[in-house]
């Protein structure tokens, strides 16, 4: 039997192949298991967790902008602790590799979070320093390099999973904070999150969402999420997963060949939900119309 | 992927459609409806089943084209395909007994397969049925083949017609305004009421938490774990 064209290996980790359901749009993989066969995908990152969880915003909470949408769901979650107790174990039994997803509104809460899921049968730990729905820490530690080293560094000492730093689009120096986070021991990088975005209500004359800006996402971002993955996969060694508005096989492409060793898919799973096992399969016929014996020959071509 | 076999309107800015080939769900369900291959709009759009034809494999909803993506849909033409993702939601909670729906504006679509499927599983019981419209009544007539009396109401309030201290079990579905007076009417009665709910959502299979509310038991979600609560659950939402 050939062997898998998809497959890949990510911190140590083996992939099948590298579609990943991106965080905050999968749940912990219970809902979307129900629609399709979840064991197909090459990895999930779970819900962004805090540590002692939340309700989320209030308010509207999703807004649609052409070709993409609006969010501020503001990291509603049940806690790493339920997480660890209740969640981690049903992830691992999906297949997929299993990717917690970290925020936090202060150091203190990343690094005992960090502790706590030392406990958990996951792959990878994505630090989440780029919600841009949360008043306190969320995005404000991936804005700066120093903050950005500062907490990955941190992160990296408590914890005995792989970290992946998930990144802002809004950061003023997208490609110095990667660079800090590389330095600072991230196993790897994922950006990018969503950027700040703002509606207002015309008839209402005020903004749509409580906290004035959300986070956008979809079609709408990628061609500047898949400049930036380019930056930033030039700029330092460690792999880099690139995600923003993927919606077909050619758009995954478009992130591997920019630099991605992998790609999340969030938003388009909202409006498809089996737009993964399309993107996957339209992945293999690449491989085998190219002939190429593993897929990852063509990342970074650009 | 559906076929759209009609799709027409009924009443001013009121189209129905009817598909063949979609899952077959029940009343208070819906669908996560969307033009194939659309990128923008790109989310699908929750509407709800109006009426099930099991005989044909059709499902027809009755829905109001006020923003792109229903837009959209209302320029489709039979034969074309639609994406009808689902059935999603929990559906109205059958109860024995007498029966008594209150629908208001679009929010009459669901309570006529409701309606319905009352009528099939008690051929006696009384089922009384109120519409509220603005200005102009559609699926009147569509209610009459399932209820005993139909009641509309143009312009006014359509709860004010509704005596709720009945031995009976309360549907409704409708405006926030309306929800609120109905369960205002249902908390003086002490009346058992069941009101489906409208909220802004991407996914709809409870994965963005788009549509959460507060309810007496936690955080729900409005698509997975609803649209239809007991009125008691979901008061500080409607």
């Amino acid at each position: 039997m050939p062997s898998n064209p998809l497959k890949l290996t990510l911190c140590g980790i083996s992939l099948q192949n590298p579609v990943i359901a991106a965080s905050g749009t999968f749940g912990f993989g219970h809902e979307y298991a129900e629609i399709l066969d979840v064991s197909r995908l090459g990895g999930i990152s779970g819900k962004g967790l805090t540590l002692n969880g939340s309700a989320g915003n209030k308010g509207m909470r999703v807004y649609e902008t052409p070709s993409g949408m609006l969010n501020s769901i503001g990291l509603e979650n049940p806690g790493v602790r339920h997480f660890v107790t209740h969640e981690a174990d049903y992830m691992r039994a999906l297949g997929p590799a299993v990717i917690a997803n970290l925020g936090g509104h202060c150091e203190e809460d990343y690094l005992e979070g960090a502790h706590l899921l030392n406990d958990a049968d996951i792959d990878i730990l994505e630090l989440n320093i780029s919600c841009p729905n949360v008043k306190a820490g969320g995005m404000a530690f991936g804005m700066l390099p120093e903050t950005a080293a500062d907490i990955t560094q941190k992160v990296k000492a408590v914890s005995r999973h792989p970290v992946m730093v998930k990144l802002s689009p809004n950061a003023p120096d997208l490609v110095a904070v990667a660079r800090a986070c590389e330095s600072a021991g991230a196993d790897a990088l994922s950006l990018v999150n969503t950027f700040l975005g703002m509606a207002i209500d015309v008839k209402q004359k005020c903004a749509v969402f409580e906290n004035v800006y959300a986070g956008l996402s979809g079609p709408a971002i990628l061609p500047i999420a898949l400049r930036m993955v380019h930056q930033v996969a030039h700029a330092v060694t460690i792999p880099v997963v690139g995600m923003g508005g993927i919606t077909s096989a050619e758009d995954a492409l478009k992130f591997l060949m920019a630099g991605a060793v992998a790609v999340q898919v969030g938003t388009m799973t909202f409006a498809d939900p089996k737009a993964m096992l399309r993107i996957i399969d339209g992945l293999s016929d690449y491989c085998a119309q190219e002939g190429l014996d593993n897929l990852q020959q063509i990342v970074g071509i650009l | 992927m559906a076929e759209i076999i009609k799709n027409e309107p009924i009443a001013n800015g009121i189209y129905r459609m009817s598909v063949f080939g979609a899952p077959l769900g029940r009343a208070g369900q819906f669908f996560m409806l969307r033009v194939p291959g659309a990128l923008d709009p790109l989310l699908g759009r929750p509407i709800s089943i109006c009426e099930i034809d099991a005989d044909k494999g059709e499902t027809t909803f009755v829905y109001q084209p006020i923003g792109r993506g229903t837009a959209q849909f209302a320029a489709l033409l039979p034969g074309q395909q639609i994406e009808a993702q689902g059935p999603y939601g929990n559906g109205f909670p059958l109860k024995g007994g007498r029966t008594v729906l209150i629908g208001g504006g679009i929010g009459t679509a669901p309570m006529l397969q409701l309606a319905k499927e009352l009528r099939k599983s008690d051929p006696a019981r009384k089922i009384d049925v109120f519409l509220g419209f603005r200005e102009e009544a559609y699926l009147e007539k569509e209610f009459e083949s399932y209820a005993d009396n139909v009641t509309r109401n143009i312009g006014g309030y359509v709860t004010n017609d509704v005596d709720f201290a009945l031995d009976a079990t309360y549907y409704a579905c409708g405006p926030s305004v309306m929800l609120r007076a109905a369960a205002k009417a249902a908390d003086e009665a002490n009346a058992s009421l069941f009101v489906s709910l409208e909220k802004h959502m991407a996914c709809g299979v409870g994965a963005c938490l788009g549509c959460t509310c507060q309810t007496e038991h936690g955080r729900k979600r409005v698509c997975k774990d609803g649209p239809v609560f007991d009125y008691r659950e979901v008061r500080d939402a409607i």
